[in-house]
């Protein structure tokens, strides 16, 4: 081994000209020399090449795998452009890449913003909350018939508690439309339809499949309302919707197996 | 359930000192019927830091069958800065739910000045370093409550200011910290064909005792810099040159649990378990001689 230089670099000072190196292709040699002397020689580059490579291709692989309907519709060459902006902005922070598109969304909101493009980010946040809701714990969905055992006077204080996977995504743009259109590896929606107006989605992950709903507006607000805790009789008013979507929604709610809690329960 | 609680059933036996594969979400439902089994699993613990999800339940499901190994990449053990202690919190939830027999990570460094690099990077073989990552090795063991096994790595570069090999180095934290080793043998041979690493002083440096697990794995051979480098990427069969150093690991170290470490194009089940009947032939041959 060959004796330590007389002025050594320390541990800190060796990572720091390592993660510089990693950052920025044109880095000189000077600079890592602190690794080697040989650096800036085209082997040692090459060699380092190696690294550079992992940390890009390893960034770009996580958000390959969180947003694989935006990469789609906006291609691989146009996708990895983004992906290289977003991560000169938002290195990863975590030894867990799953969180590396986190702010992926609200990047692209103020990137793509009067592009034209700007309903991308929608897309890429219902794309995001399909990623949480994967993650999210899995509880035993209960049964419409647990809701009819309770007397019906008592129903207008009832609160019901939601898959924990449960999220809600909204846009003025057809971002539902759009996701579903593009599932499958060769499915292809073609040029998208803006004008067709906004959609309500629902994103929930049961029997560890995600599935995202579309709702209409009146059937959207009553569920926000309910899943922020709202009881039943709160709900219908805050959403100004009547007793009718109610049941509709929450039929629809116990058939998809969204429900995980009802308090207070029927007695006995 | 939720990210603390432990699974209900779990296979309770140590990690034997046979051929376990790793557990790839390609064979997540193939290996709960598979036939022959493979003696345990090894699972990569970033993987199911999750309350739910498939991977998860595909790992409960599986953990009722083999005995586990969780092999972590993200702590980033030897960084200069400070230890990330969410993310070993995780970890700990982890080991609390899964219950494995072998808990593993590696001697190396991830992140600094706050950004995270999400790779396995080299440490300088300094004093500084040995100190530095057995009282991170120290810390961890005490959150754990158990013993960490730490992995060699596969380098591209080596440092100026390297003072010990990486034999000595790992030897040094082994001492120091209390942990085991995870001896990856394709690591150490394509390091010695990249980097010049002596194979023969590297496994004399080792501290025999020390040695609880081994992993082989494949690498690919890439021209760069008018040279050729081996790249250490886990996508292809292991090499007869890596099987011949396996045989001499086990005749210096003894007989202890193996991985097939198999991660990019993973192949068909079928393909890891001849893998692993490969290694289960050799290991008999060193309980035998063992014995």
């Amino acid at each position: 081994m060959p004796p330590p230089r007389e002025s050594s670099p320390g541990l800190r000072e060796v990572q720091a000209a390592f993660g510089r190196g990693l950052c920025d292709d044109s880095i000189d040699g000077d600079d890592m020399q602190v690794l080697a002397p040989d650096a800036g020689a085209p082997a040692f580059d090459a060699q380092f090449d190696v690294y550079r490579n992992n940390a890009w291709q390893f960034f770009l692989a996580a958000l390959e795998r969180t947003f694989p309907v935006l990469q789609k519709r906006v291609g691989q060459e146009f996708f990895r452009r983004l992906t290289r902006e977003y991560r000169a902005q938002h290195p990863s922070r975590r030894g867990d890449l799953h969180w590396a598109g986190a702010a992926f969304p609200a990047w692209l909101a103020v990137r793509l913003a009067g592009t034209g493009y700007q309903w991308l980010a929608d897309l890429a946040r219902l794309e995001w909350a399909c990623e949480e809701s994967v993650a999210a714990a899995q509880s035993p969905a209960l049964s419409i018939g647990q809701l009819g055992a309770i007397a019906p006077d008592a129903l207008a204080q009832v609160t019901v508690r939601f898959q924990p996977s449960l999220s809600t995504v909204d846009s003025p743009y057809p971002v539902w439309t759009v996701w579903q259109a593009n599932q499958g590896d060769d499915s292809d929606s073609g040029p998208t339809d803006l004008a067709q107006g906004g959609e309500h989605c629902v994103v929930a992950c049961v029997a560890d499949r995600v599935s995202v709903y579309r709702l209409d507006p009146a059937d959207y607000r009553l569920l926000q309302r309910l899943h922020a805790g709202e009881c039943f009789g709160d709900a219908i008013a805050s959403a100004r919707v009547d007793a009718g979507v109610l049941a509709r929604l929450l039929a629809w709610a116990f058939s998809e197996d969204l429900v995980v809690g009802i308090s207070p329960t029927a007695p006995g | 359930m939720t990210g603390e609680a432990s699974i209900a059933s779990v296979n309770c036996d140590p990690v034997p000192a046979r051929a376990g594969i790793g557990l790839r979400s390609q064979h997540h439902e193939s290996i709960l019927t598979a036939s022959p089994r493979p003696a345990w699993i090894e699972a990569h613990t970033e993987n199911y830091f999750h309350a739910g999800g498939p991977a998860v339940r595909a790992l409960e499901k599986a953990r009722e069958l083999y005995p586990l190994s969780l092999h972590g990449v993200g702590l980033g053990l030897g960084s200069a800065d400070p230890l990330d202690r969410e993310h070993l919190g995780r970890v700990r939830t982890a080991v609390h739910r899964f219950a494995p027999a072998l808990v593993s990570e590696h001697a190396c460094w991830a992140h600094v000045d706050g950004r995270h690099y999400n790779d396995l990077l080299p440490l300088p073989y300094t004093e500084e370093a040995v100190e530095h990552l057995s009282a991170r090795v120290r810390e961890v063991q005490d959150v754990l409550g158990r013993q960490l096994l730490i992995e060699n790595l596969s380098a591209y570069v080596s440092f100026a200011e390297s003072q010990l090999s990486e034999g000595e180095f790992l030897a040094a934290v082994v001492e120091r910290s209390g942990c085991g080793l995870l001896l990856d043998v394709n690591n150490a041979y394509v390091n010695a064909s990249n980097l010049g690493l002596d194979l023969g002083a590297f496994f004399d440096a080792v501290p025999p005792r020390a040695v609880q697990e081994i992993h082989l794995a494949g690498h690919s051979r890439r021209r760069v810099g008018g040279r050729e480098l081996l790249i250490d990427d886990h996508g292809s069969a292991v090499c007869a040159e890596v099987w011949e150093l396996y045989a001499h690991a086990i005749r210096r170290f003894g007989p202890v649990p193996t991985l097939i470490e198999w991660d990019n194009d993973v192949p068909a089940l079928d393909v890891l378990l001849a893998e692993a009947a490969r290694a289960d032939r050799l290991l008999e041959q060193a309980h035998a001689a063992a014995a």
